[in-house]
Order: structure tokens, then C-alpha cells, then sequence
């Protein structure tokens, strides 16, 4: 008898290492349709689920923290940061919305997205196959890295991306300043 | 159980249906709504940041593609230092059933969404029969 068809065998490590090169092959092929890998994809995936939802910071994947990094709910915009020496250039992602219905402000240094995206379906809907999409208010504030010129911010928005333009000050631009080390 | 959150993480996909691509691009699975209306079915594809010449849309016998191609940023000054949105293609596969009149398939794209109109065929649509008396 086939020692891998025995139940208590089926999870085992061992088992499929000593598994025949051919065989670990086959096994690999039909993972996703076996029933006991596909119950075991289901409970990580309801795991990986479950601390995203609860948001806990160190075991969701807000682990890694960056000074953009925000706390994800439904429609929060996804953001790009890109930098140059003199520029610094915030992109997000907002497909569906007009360029009226987005927000955008400025504080001394926090960048607000703000918006709402209203559902724009027909009239005499009969029935939803599918709801990936998110409709709603959103809000993203995004602390910024260094000082900017309050006055020379622009924002284009285009296919449904927001790509915010700011200069950085002459100060910030120039304050890295390198510390001289003195050997004691 | 998917949560929001699972659900807005930009889905790739894992095996492309026809073959590897030659360009070493990732694809992802664009979100969409499918609903219908008495006579029509809509899907809506989130692909931000492409725009009506980058969208190739094929109906092949009952299989309908979408393939969105968005334009690598070729700012090379740019430095990028937080990236939420990764660079990619869109791709998204489709069966119609046979109630769809495939002549008839209109689609837009504003803003960044995919717009595609599905016409029903006449014959599929419910008709009232009346009842004569004899």
C-alpha cells in the first residue's frame, strides 16, 4: 500500500521529502486541487486576513514602518512618493473620480486627499455579480518629509491618477550638513 | 471572508493564460463591478493610469480579454522613495455566456475605469407569451 494515501500521512514533511523525484513532481502539480492543500491555503489566507483587518502593527504588514506608511480602510488611496533634490512629487492612485471631486490641501506639512466617490450605476440595477470595487469618502494625510513652498504646489490628475507637484524649500534643500567626527 | 483590505491589495496574476510575455512586466488583476439592467450587462475594470489607446479588448469565441498597458515613468531624476502603487499591466479574463450579443459590446474608459456595455440578445431576453382563447 501507498504510504501517502494514509490520512495521519498526508501533512507530514517527512513523508513528502521521501517522496520519489517523480512523484514530489506530480504532488507539487495537483497542490492547489488537493483537498487537504487547498483547506490548508484556505486557514493562511484567513489568517493573513485576520491581522490585516485587525491591524495590529506588528503583525500586519504595517510592520514595516515608512513615514508615508498609513492604516488602509476601504477606499484610502494607494500613493507613489518620488523625490528629486529640489522636488518632491506625491502620485495616487483614484480611478473613477473627477478632478472635481478630488481634494487636495496643504498644510504647513501635511498633504491632505480627500474626496468621495459616488457610485455612478443605472438606473434599474436587476443584479450585482460582482462588488470589488469601493465607493465612498476617503481622506489621506500624508505627513511630508521636508519643508515645502506653501505656494508652488500643483496637482494634475489624469486616468484616474493625482500626481501632486511640490518644491522644496531653499533650507530644505540644502540641510543635510555633514557632522565632522573628532577622534578623542 | 475577504476583507476590504485583501480585496484593494493589488492582485497579480499568478499564471498567465497564453504563454509568458516577453516583457518582464508584472500584470495585475484590475478590480471590477458586474452588475445588469433588463436588457444590458455593465463591467466596470479599475485601471488607473491608462487611457482609451492603451486598452486592447478581444472577444475571442466566448472569452473576453482585457489587457491594459499603463507607460513606465521614464523620469529617471525621479527617485522613488515609498511605492504603494507598483508598475504593471492589467489583464483580466472573461467567459460571456451565450445571452450576450457579442455584436453590440461598447466600451469607454474615463478616468481610469473601464467601462464595458454588454447588450443582451434579443432571443435570451424573457418575453411575455399571450394567451389566446381558443
Amino acid at each position: 500500500m501507498d504510504f501517502k494515501l494514509l490520512p495521519s500521512k498526508w501533512l507530514s514533511k517527512k513523508n513528502s521529502l521521501s517522496a520519489s523525484r517523480d512523484n514530489s513532481s506530480e504532488l507539487n502539480e495537483h497542490k492547489e486541487e488537493h483537498p487537504v492543500y487547498s483547506l490548508q491555503s484556505e486557514m493562511n489566507r484567513l489568517f493573513d486576513d485576520f491581522f490585516r483587518a485587525t491591524e495590529m502593527p506588528m503583525l500586519g504588514r504595517s510592520f514595516a514602518l515608512s513615514p508615508f506608511t498609513a492604516f488602509e480602510h476601504g477606499l484610502t488611496p494607494r500613493i507613489d512618493v518620488r523625490e528629486t533634490d529640489k522636488e518632491l512629487r506625491i502620485s495616487a492612485e483614484l480611478p473613477g473620480l473627477n478632478e472635481s471631486e478630488i481634494d487636495v490641501s496643504l498644510s504647513r506639512d501635511m498633504l491632505t486627499i480627500s474626496g468621495e466617490k459616488k457610485q455612478e450605476s443605472e438606473q434599474n440595477v436587476k443584479g450585482w455579480y460582482r462588488m470589488e470595487r469601493s465607493y465612498g469618502s476617503f481622506t489621506r494625510s500624508v505627513s511630508l518629509p521636508c519643508e515645502v513652498e506653501q505656494d508652488s504646489c500643483s496637482a494634475v490628475f489624469k486616468n484616474g491618477v493625482l500626481t501632486v507637484s511640490l518644491t522644496k524649500t531653499p533650507q530644505a534643500q540644502t540641510s543635510t550638513k555633514s557632522i565632522a567626527i573628532k577622534k578623542e | 471572508m475577504t476583507s476590504a483590505i485583501a480585496e484593494r491589495k493589488k492582485e497579480e496574476i499568478a499564471t498567465p493564460q497564453s504563454g509568458e510575455p516577453i516583457r518582464n512586466r508584472r500584470v495585475f488583476v484590475p478590480l471590477a463591478d458586474i452588475y445588469e439592467t433588463k436588457d444590458r450587462l455593465f463591467i466596470l475594470a479599475d485601471m488607473p493610469g491608462v487611457d482609451e489607446q492603451s486598452i486592447d479588448i478581444t472577444l475571442e469565441k466566448n472569452v473576453l480579454t482585457i489587457n491594459g498597458f499603463t507607460t513606465p515613468n521614464t523620469e529617471n531624476e525621479l527617485k522613488l522613495v515609498h511605492c504603494e502603487c507598483p508598475e504593471g499591466n492589467y489583464r483580466r479574463v472573461f467567459t460571456l455566456s451565450e445571452e450576450v450579443d457579442r455584436d453590440g459590446i461598447e466600451a469607454t474608459v474615463k478616468n481610469g475605469v473601464l467601462k464595458l456595455i454588454l447588450p443582451k440578445s434579443q432571443k435570451s431576453m424573457t418575453r411575455k407569451i399571450a394567451v389566446k382563447s381558443e
